[in-house]
């Protein structure tokens, strides 16, 4: 960890817990590049850029409408693999080498030091889904100038699948953040936030399920229960665009605006959940 | 050491792999309910997947029965509800109601339910006039239901701005020469198709219907001549309106029913009792 390059300017106390939070995230990115978390995402880039043309010709008929679903889903997949390990991983790793107590030890407040964490993150998903959507881009370009389809392309919709995975990510990220600050294995955090995901996926179809006429057969605490569950947990079927992506439909603003504002109120939620929590923690 | 066993094991183990009977490869695939559930936000690629392996599949047999190498009935069934899955994941795949069309029709003779597949379909894609003009063809031919097919033909007319769909919507109404129909469809699927399994499938069923067709003239060119329907199709050589009698290529032989049509013991479907 090279925040003990910044000893010193840690204790100069004139500075701001801003500017500590702006070197905790500057040096937590650093670290990412350090681990070459950059070449691993262009291998992945890479990666659909040579299978994403190639296994789209499988299809019939929608050889382009292929290109972009596998696509975004290997941008979804290769994003929540990154997210999983970066979110649960950066608190544990300062932890079992000793770094959080020696950083803590200084005028380092614990709300600046996960922000910055989460801060570092959150840039390092974003760059991941320009690099991965770049890439995605041009081979759906190649692939649908071969094989035009009776459906135009539409940039934007895709675009803004991109993003709305990249937004979602970042939930997954505070969510691991939070399980992070309260555990000192990397295991916990890696294995709750996988489960929080899977669920916050199949909660929008559970809940349509119980109440339409399928859910007239379970009991009435049992719906309650998954009613509490379902407003409890992220619910990630909101970030997905992909439908409108891949068979150019329209996105209404009104369903971008929710998503957004959703988004916005529940990661704020856990990030001071988070934060609440790993204020209180004993870190001997 | 590790590694020469690992080549010797390879080999074969690919061989068994290659020739592994294709009633194994298709599978079970789970309901859409619970892929739903499972899948998250990769309901599309499964989607995909699961049209993939059914192709894959149905592709391998009619192959393999092409070479005679192996008779075997297809799991149309499960081809079926697969691909019923395939829709309620993501109900604008195309392929899935396009294979639908290709291979239950014609072959098990289900257009009652290619159509129920092709209404859910119309109700997402409602810029596709494939979609209608698959459900009027069979509403038209199988079910013998003009008037529903001329009201699909003119679906499919209005979405893709082609008069051809209008005359034949019209055609619909009044046409009773369904083996006419019937072959020019085909040769419009078979231009139009862009896998070369599907392009083969609709080839051999063409053929197996201008067989039938060109016999069938022949019968009523002998009822008009001889007052009564050939005892059996030989005679149609015998009187020299048939230099020799087509074969059907999928294996069967063609023989005249009760009320002089020409049918044929495969029922236009490989494997079935010749």
């Amino acid at each position: 960890m090279r925040l003990f390059r910044h000893i010193p300017f840690f204790y100069r106390t004139e500075y701001s817990q801003v500017k500590i939070y702006r070197v905790i995230f500057e040096a937590t990115l650093k670290g990412f590049i350090r681990d070459r978390l950059l070449q691993l995402l262009l291998v992945c880039a890479l990666f659909i850029f040579l299978v994403v043309p190639a296994l789209s010709l499988f299809s019939m008929r929608q050889v382009q409408e292929l290109s972009v679903t596998l696509s975004l889903s290997a941008i979804s997949a290769i994003l929540l693999i990154v997210t999983v390990i970066l979110g649960s991983s950066s608190v544990w790793r300062d932890l079992d080498r000793r770094y959080l107590a020696s950083i803590l030890g200084l005028p380092v407040s614990r709300t600046s030091y996960i922000l910055g964490k989460f801060t570092g993150i959150v840039l390092f998903i974003m760059i991941g889904c320009i690099i991965l959507g770049l890439v995605a881009t041009v081979a759906i370009a190649f692939v649908s100038a071969q094989y035009p389809s009776d459906i135009p392309v539409r940039w934007l919709q895709i675009w803004v699948a991109i993003l709305m995975d990249g937004l979602k990510y970042i939930l997954v990220a505070a969510v691991a953040m939070l399980f992070s600050s309260l555990s000192t294995s990397f295991y916990f955090p890696f294995l709750a936030t996988l489960v929080i995901y899977f669920c916050g996926s199949a909660s929008q179809q559970v809940y349509e399920y119980i109440v339409s006429d399928y859910g007239k057969s379970l009991s009435g605490i049992a719906k309650i229960g998954i009613c509490v569950i379902y407003y409890c947990i992220p619910n990630f079927a909101a970030f997905d665009f992909k439908v409108q992506a891949v068979y150019p439909l329209a996105v209404s603003v009104q369903s971008l605006l929710f998503t957004g504002g959703y988004f916005l109120v529940y990661a704020c939620i856990i990030l001071m959940i988070a934060v609440w929590a790993f204020n209180r923690r004993e870190l001997a | 050491m590790l590694l020469v066993g690992y080549a010797f094991c390879i080999v074969p183990f690919a061989s068994y792999m290659k020739n592994r009977p294709v009633a194994v490869k298709l599978g079970y695939v789970p309901s859409a309910e619970v892929l739903r559930v499972a899948v998250g936000d990769q309901k599309l690629l499964v989607a995909h997947a699961a049209v993939v392996k059914v192709l894959v599949y149905y592709g391998t047999l009619i192959d393999k029965q092409l070479n005679n190498k192996l008779i075997l009935p297809a799991e149309y069934l499960n081809m079926y509800t697969t691909l019923q899955t395939t829709v309620k994941l993501d109900p604008y795949n195309n392929d899935s109601y396009y294979f639908s069309q290709a291979a239950f029709t014609w072959d098990i003779g289900r257009a009652k339910e290619v159509n129920i597949m092709l209404d859910y379909g119309m109700k997402y894609r409602t810029w596709d006039y494939m979609l209608p003009f698959f459900a009027g063809f069979n509403a038209a031919y199988f079910l013998k239901q003009y008037e529903p097919a001329a009201r699909y033909m003119q679906r499919a007319a209005e979405l893709s701005g082609n008069p051809l769909l209008t005359n034949l919507a019209a055609r619909y109404y009044f046409e009773s020469d369904k083996s006419k129909i019937g072959i020019e469809f085909l040769e419009m699927m078979e231009k139009g198709a862009k896998d070369e399994q599907v392009r083969k499938l609709y080839r051999l069923r063409r053929t197996a219907l201008q067989a039938a067709s060109t016999i069938q003239s022949a019968v009523s060119q002998f009822k008009g001549q001889n007052g009564r329907l050939p005892r059996r199709l030989g005679e149609l050589l015998e009187h020299g309106l048939m230099q020799r009698l087509p074969e059907d290529p999928y294996g069967g032989r063609f023989y005249l029913d009760d009320s002089g049509t020409v049918r044929t013991t495969s029922k236009f479907a490989f494997g079935e009792h010749k």
